[in-house]
């Protein structure tokens, strides 16, 4: 017997749909579908090139401090190529990082309590009103941390979301010393709730856990939802290839690397492609998003990916037992937060502000004849930018999106990440769940 | 005048980025805005309806609040089981008040410049009145890229309370965009004394003479009510976009464009007045506005 069903999405209303494919009430093959595009990268051709800095935030209205990072990158890159010296102080960088962790930790919360958690509370039969979207007591509450983390970043990019702070050779920003007391105080806010409401313990508690049963033994959200998951036999769904990549200059990874199950192995974005297969630039396509392979093999980017690589004992705990199914994507991305509030408070406690904001490069915009690549680590994965320039105008640029890894599409014999996630399962919920889990953006995935 | 009701709320979105999504998400009291409005539906969030069940409802709509450009063409704008167009006619007929959350979906703003006869906002295209609508007496536009959440807020407040609103020429709450960017920026007396800010990263200095700022010709009070209740673009040192109005984004954001070797002279001043009295101040040279205000120990 098989049927075919095509479901649309509810979250990501009119934007992206699922085509399912079933056989023996299982699904056989999904084809994902984005159907707007945008044109982002065609809009920056012929504009001089610091207006990617403004221009290429408003790919993502959630990640969007993840796109200047990497167009600064791109251009510094650029700039190098040519031979330019580009010093960034150690201040500029802390400042960067800052911004970025602070844009993860909302994007991680957001994702938890706006999408995660009302499923998860659904799978109970609870009807849950603390969690109801606008209105719910535990919904605010996350609704407000959120604000607050950003309140933090905002002092050092102006706003959020679109700030701009990047400059060539630094950060535009000069705090003050009150300005980094400011910023702690509203993190300090942050990591207050995170220990009460997510983790149930202390971030230093937290981030000492080497074995799942600790995690087990909390009280907080976290907590509740990888119970909940186990309890409804929805821990060892989405498993994909159980391959990992992350291309992107986090703090405690420099190089790129990717992970081949537990193995962590170097790696080298020249075997970085994009591929048009079925999209609508091509004969047959049904969809505006493209795919990224690394030597022509898919591989997984995101929370997951970079706690395999770094070998996070407590997430490799969860993959000893659960591979890379959806109950260790859950439990990486919400883990992240707790390092990233604990690398956020450190900057905030060592910045020097009497080292400088910016060391501009003094050679004339219009004299750049150049190809530079940034990357980055955004909320949801490896972002890379590429830029070309001559005499100071951009003549090409390309962006990979973290989604454009996970949520491309290959073929039914070689799937993509998601697609693979996804063939298998037995519920139309439980699909919903593992697409959720990936952190579905199409505005990133379309650019 | 104290409603007895909610009012409703439908959130829809077109060629967008989310970005006046996140952006309302950042309102520092959703609960106590929660008290006056119920969203009936948003596209990013849980939220109780669908968009066909809002549309096989016969009861109308307090709000509809579009996000992004706009078009009548499918194959730039589509849903999957009916087509883009014939959903914002629909909705916008049940609705009482249409708002415009951002650039986009006022004028088209940045995603306007891949087709810029098929993609627009509501009422305008870029400069030019009609949009998607020639008319539509029901829009307000909370221009920006993005809008402030409290722009959005306070206007939906108004609207709510029964409270009049007056709209400027671009159908935008004079509340808001009579102001300037320009006022309450705390470069403001560089700017009078003309000294530039000579370099990225310092709290010193004007970035209206080299670094494309258009806080003086941007309509909006960005620093008067700050963004994220904390700051602005140009408190941290970075240019003003202009990202209210609706030329945004121009080109060479971050460099001043020259006439004659002079800047384009801020909002409502005279060329006249504005380089007399620039030629005059340009005489004087003000050593404590050429030094740090201070030096930071550590």
């Amino acid at each position: 017997m098989k049927k075919i069903t095509k479901e649309l999405l509810q979250r990501i209303e009119g934007e992206a749909t699922l085509e399912l494919d079933w056989e023996d009430d299982k699904i056989s093959y999904a084809k994902i579908k984005f159907l707007n595009f945008r044109g982002i990268e065609k809009i920056l051709e012929n504009r001089p090139f610091l207006d990617a800095l403004a221009i290429t935030p408003r790919v993502c209205g959630i990640c969007n401090t993840s796109h200047i990072i990497a167009a600064i990158n791109a251009i510094e890159d650029a700039y190098m190529s040519m031979g330019v010296d580009i010093k960034l102080s150690k201040k500029a960088k802390q400042i960067r990082e800052f911004a970025l962790n602070a844009e993860k930790i909302q994007n991680h919360i957001k994702w938890l309590y706006f999408s995660i958690l009302p499923e998860i509370l659904e799978l109970n039969g609870e009807d849950d009103t603390n969690i109801k979207a606008f209105e719910g007591k535990d919904w605010i509450k996350a609704q407000k941390i959120c604000s607050e983390i950003l309140k933090a970043m905002a002092i050092f990019t102006g706003q959020w979301p679109h700030g701009s702070f990047c400059m060539i050779g630094g950060v535009t920003c000069d705090p003050t010393r009150g300005d980094i007391y400011e910023a702690m105080r509203y993190l300090e806010n942050v990591i207050e709730f995170c220990e009460k409401e997510i983790f149930g313990v202390s971030i230093e508690e937290f981030l000492s856990f080497d074995s799942s049963v600790q995690l087990m033994g909390t009280t907080g959200s976290l907590q509740k939802t990888v119970g909940t998951m186990v309890e409804h036999n929805v821990s060892h769904i989405g498993k994909s290839y159980d391959r990992f990549i992350s291309l992107g200059e986090s703090s405690s990874k420099k190089r790129p690397k990717k992970c081949l199950v537990t193995r962590v192995i170097n790696a080298d974005i020249s075997f970085v492609s994009e591929s048009l297969k079925n999209s609508f630039f091509e004969e047959d396509g049904y969809t505006y998003s493209k795919s990224a392979m690394y030597k022509n093999k898919y591989f997984e980017t995101g929370p997951i990916a970079r706690m395999m690589i770094v070998k996070n004992p407590l997430i490799r705990d969860f993959h000893r037992k659960y591979k890379d199914s959806i109950l260790t994507r859950v439990v990486a991305r919400v883990s992240e937060v707790a390092h990233l509030l604990n690398k956020s408070k450190k900057i905030l406690e060592k910045i020097k502000l009497s080292e400088p904001s910016c060391i501009s490069p003094s050679i004339p915009y219009g004299s750049i004849n150049a190809t530079g690549i940034g990357r980055c680590e955004a909320a949801r994965g490896s972002l890379l930018h590429k830029i070309e320039i001559t005499r100071g105008m951009i003549t090409s640029y390309d962006i990979i999106t973290p989604t454009v890894w996970n949520l491309g599409n290959g073929s039914k014999e070689e799937p993509a990440i998601a697609q693979k996630a996804l063939m298998g399962i037995e519920e139309i919920c439980e699909a919903d769940l593992v697409f959720k889990a990936f952190d579905v953006c199409a505005v990133c995935t379309t650019q | 005048m104290k409603p007895d009701k909610r009012s409703t709320i439908v959130w829809l979105q077109g060629l967008t980025c989310n970005g006046n999504s996140h952006s309302f998400f950042n309102y520092p009291s959703i609960d106590i805005f929660s008290k006056s409005f119920s969203i009936l539906h948003h596209p990013q969030i849980k939220t109780p309806f669908s968009i066909e069940e809002i549309l096989a409802s016969d009861k109308d709509i307090d709000f509809l609040v579009i996000e992004g450009a706009l078009s009548r063409s499918d194959d730039i704008l589509s849903r999957f089981d009916f087509s883009f167009e014939e959903l914002l006619e629909k909705l916008s007929k049940k609705a009482k008040h249409i708002i415009c959350a951002g650039s986009c979906a006022s004028y088209g703003g940045i995603f306007r410049l891949q087709n810029e006869k098929k993609i627009f906002g509501a009422l305008f295209n870029a400069k030019e009145s009609g949009g998607f609508w020639k008319e539509n007496s029901k829009v307000v536009n909370i221009s920006g890229c993005p809008m402030h959440p409290r722009w959005f807020v306070e206007t939906l407040l108004k609207l709510h309370f029964g409270d009049k609103l007056s709209l400027d020429e671009y159908k935008r709450p004079k509340e808001v965009y009579s102001y300037l960017v320009h006022h309450g920026c705390l470069r403001n007396e560089y700017f009078e004394w003309k000294v530039d800010c000579n370099d990225y990263g310092l709290r010193e200095g004007c970035l209206f003479y080299e670094h494309g700022c258009q806080g003086p010709m941007t309509h909006a009070n960005c620093n008067k009510i700050l963004w994220n209740t904390v700051s602005s673009k140009t408190r941290v040192g970075s240019a003003c976009l202009g990202c209210t109005e609706f030329d945004f984004p121009k080109k060479r954001l971050y460099e001043t464009p020259k006439n004659m070797s002079l800047p384009a002279t801020p909002y409502g001043i005279s060329r006249r007045a504005y380089y007399s009295v620039t030629g005059v101040i340009k005489g004087f040279k003000i050593d404590r506005l050429e030094k740090r205000l201070y030096e930071e120990d550590n």
